[in-house]
């Protein structure tokens, strides 16, 4: 265990809560407008496990902004 | 009566086709005017020219007494499907318009909800566009194109796409607004020309091909008719060989032309009557105003 | 300019209720922190990763902080450009096609007021996002490797930002020009497509917008060539605003092809 005492989260901490925060966000806007291309389903499939480059095309082909 | 809007010789030719070709009339002041024509006769690229966003490849459009050279200052244009941003409220867009059209900022608010409860939207001016219903987005543009209170209000198509109960209101509101302004409609739907109508515009492949008020029209075109339906076929028969006119037979009716045999109802009736004729419907009959779209707009093309 | 400020604000809240404001500057700051950061702990991850044989030493070069902001540069100049594209190749054809534009565009407003507030809430958006990931890089830097000479960073990030500005007036001018899959297509071929063109054979010039990021990172190196630099910076700014105008001529000329 002492390998994760070792990990310096003070400089990780902020990365992970900013990526969580792109993630809540993408997340909100999907089940908040389920309009997207394609089944919404899918896409929160996309923004849960695809991190940073899953929130970021739901952002960009995944949200219909007619 | 003063003119308001004269236009001469409008022209919008694209590569091949001319989408409008030489139209020329007057809107006075006050007054409603329905463009009619089949699709594809060119109302919506008449409609365009004069809302400024399409520029004509000939002709002028003169607003008289009227210093400005931007037409989309005093004009309010509703598309036949207006296209809302979703992401915005019914208040706000309204708004949004007034304030574009140079209604300064706390009147704007004001005006926009005014126009949102006249146009019965008061319950959902605060939801977003994209939450709205067909009939609900038609009310929308219909208040985006009054907020601002302008001289000329140009409605492409403003009830076709509604259903009768929601037709039925946006024209008792299109009524109420011709007090206050003047209104150039398109529509295909004749009833509703027939209802708010002082000029006819009849559109066939670009061209102007008739116009005048309604009463003009019909007169014009009237074809005033007789009809008796029998009872007994063979009478029809008989009833030809007693009279010297000409007549249509269609099933157990027939069809008397009054201005080209110069008959009216009494010598009709005293014949039927003399010669005890068994009758199921006597009537008198003039052209309806969808049969003189039809001869004018689509049937000579 | 009729109509400006009301324009600016129905821009600004366009960009923030489809949280472009949100997600465009986190894009942008968990790129600037994850550069310094996986730079760092690299030799730790392949040594814990890989199964070196015992013994085995790698030697990892030794990264300066000055570097490092080089190498993120590297990233926005692909990934960034791509999200600036991709997130705005639509905002001018994307209004005609959706027809959204035709409301707009028959009330009185001038085109230079349309095109300039969406200049200007676009601008500010991702010059903001560059700004605030090269700050966020900045401090991990300054922890993990070197602290970087202030006026440098500036230096930097300021030469940067004009490259940064020309990119994102070229993707509006081409959306008020062409239809969004052109104007992508378009966008992308004058950014990254002239940029690895300039890289090839750019050695026979000195002056071009797309040698701006190389000047911006010789602020570190001190390989300066001034008079290269200022000459890049004053065509990049005419090309700005020869963009301008014409995407403020285009946007009027083809306000006709907005669906009604």
């Amino acid at each position: 265990m002492s390998e994760l005492a070792d990990v310096p989260w003070n400089l990780i901490l902020p990365l992970l809560v900013l990526q969580f925060i792109l993630m809540i966000v993408a997340l909100i806007d999907v089940i908040r407008n389920k309009r997207t291309n394609g089944p919404y389903i899918m896409w929160i499939f996309i923004i849960t496990f695809g991190s940073l480059i899953g929130s970021i095309i739901y952002f960009v082909f995944g949200r219909k902004n007619d | 009566m003063s003119i308001l809007l004269e236009v001469k010789n409008l022209t919008k030719s694209y590569s091949q086709e001319k989408a409008a070709d030489n139209i020329s009339f007057a809107l006075e002041e006050h007054t409603s005017t329905a463009l009619i024509g089949p699709n594809g006769a060119g109302k919506t690229t008449t409609l365009s020219m004069l809302a400024g966003l399409v520029s004509p490849s000939n002709g002028t459009i003169a607003f008289h007494n009227n210093k400005t050279s931007d037409i989309r200052e005093i004009i309010g244009f509703l598309p036949q499907y207006p296209k809302f941003f979703p992401w915005l409220s019914a208040l706000e867009f309204t708004e949004m318009a007034a304030r574009l059209s140079g209604v300064e900022a706390k009147k704007a608010t004001l005006e926009a909800r005014k126009t949102l409860e006249f146009v019965g939207l008061g319950d959902a001016m605060k939801k977003k566009t994209s939450a709205f219903s067909g009939g609900m987005k038609q009310r929308l543009g219909l208040a985006q194109a009054i907020v601002h209170k302008p001289k000329l209000l140009l409605l492409d198509e403003p009830v076709s796409a509604l259903d009768p109960a929601g037709r039925r209101q946006v024209m008792n509101l299109l009524k109420e607004l011709q007090a206050e302004t003047t209104i150039l409609y398109s529509t295909h739907i004749l009833n509703d020309a027939e209802e708010m109508t002082d000029q006819l515009l009849f559109l066939r492949q670009g061209a102007l091909v008739e116009h005048g008020s309604l009463e003009d029209v019909r007169t014009r075109y009237a074809k005033p008719r007789i009809l008796i339906e029998f009872e007994k076929l063979e009478d029809i028969q008989r009833f030809k060989a007693l009279t010297p006119w000409e007549l249509t037979v269609t099933g157990r009716t027939i069809a008397i032309d009054i201005v080209a045999e110069k008959v009216e109802m009494p010598a009709v009736l005293a014949i039927l009557y003399k010669e005890g004729f068994l009758i199921r419907k006597v009537e008198r009959q003039t052209a309806s105003l969808e049969e003189i779209f039809m001869e004018v707009a689509v049937i000579q093309s | 300019m009729t109509g400006f400020m009301t324009l600016l604000q129905k821009e600004w809240k366009e960009q923030t209720r489809n949280f472009k404001v949100l997600w465009i500057p986190l894009v942008f700051i968990i790129l600037g922190i994850l550069e310094p950061v996986s730079n760092y702990y690299l030799p730790e991850i392949m040594k814990s990763v890989g199964n070196m044989p015992e013994g085995a030493e790698f030697l990892w070069p030794e990264f300066t902080g000055e570097e490092i902001f080089m190498s993120l540069l590297g990233q926005y100049q692909f990934i960034g450009i791509l999200v600036i594209v991709l997130a705005f190749m639509g905002s001018i054809s994307g209004e005609r096609k959706t027809g959204t534009a035709t409301l707009l565009y028959v009330r009185p407003i001038s085109y230079r007021a349309y095109f300039l507030s969406k200049w200007i809430v676009l601008n500010g958006i991702v010059l903001a996002s560059v700004w605030l990931g090269f700050l966020a890089a900045w401090y991990y830097i300054s922890i993990l490797f070197n602290s970087v000479n202030a006026l440098e960073v500036f230096g930097f990030i300021a030469t940067y930002s004009l490259w940064i500005m020309f990119v994102v007036t070229a993707v509006l001018a081409f959306s008020a020009s062409f239809s969004t899959g052109i104007a992508a297509t378009l966008s992308l071929l004058l950014t990254i497509g002239f940029q690895i063109v300039d890289s090839l054979i750019g050695e026979y010039w000195t002056i071009s917008p797309w040698k701006l990021p190389f000047y911006a990172t010789s602020v570190f190196n001190g390989n300066n060539d001034a008079a290269g630099l200022w000459w890049s910076v004053c065509i990049t700014f005419i090309a700005v605003l020869v963009s301008i105008f014409a995407g403020v001529n285009m946007s009027k000329r083809n306000a006709a092809k907005t669906t009604v």
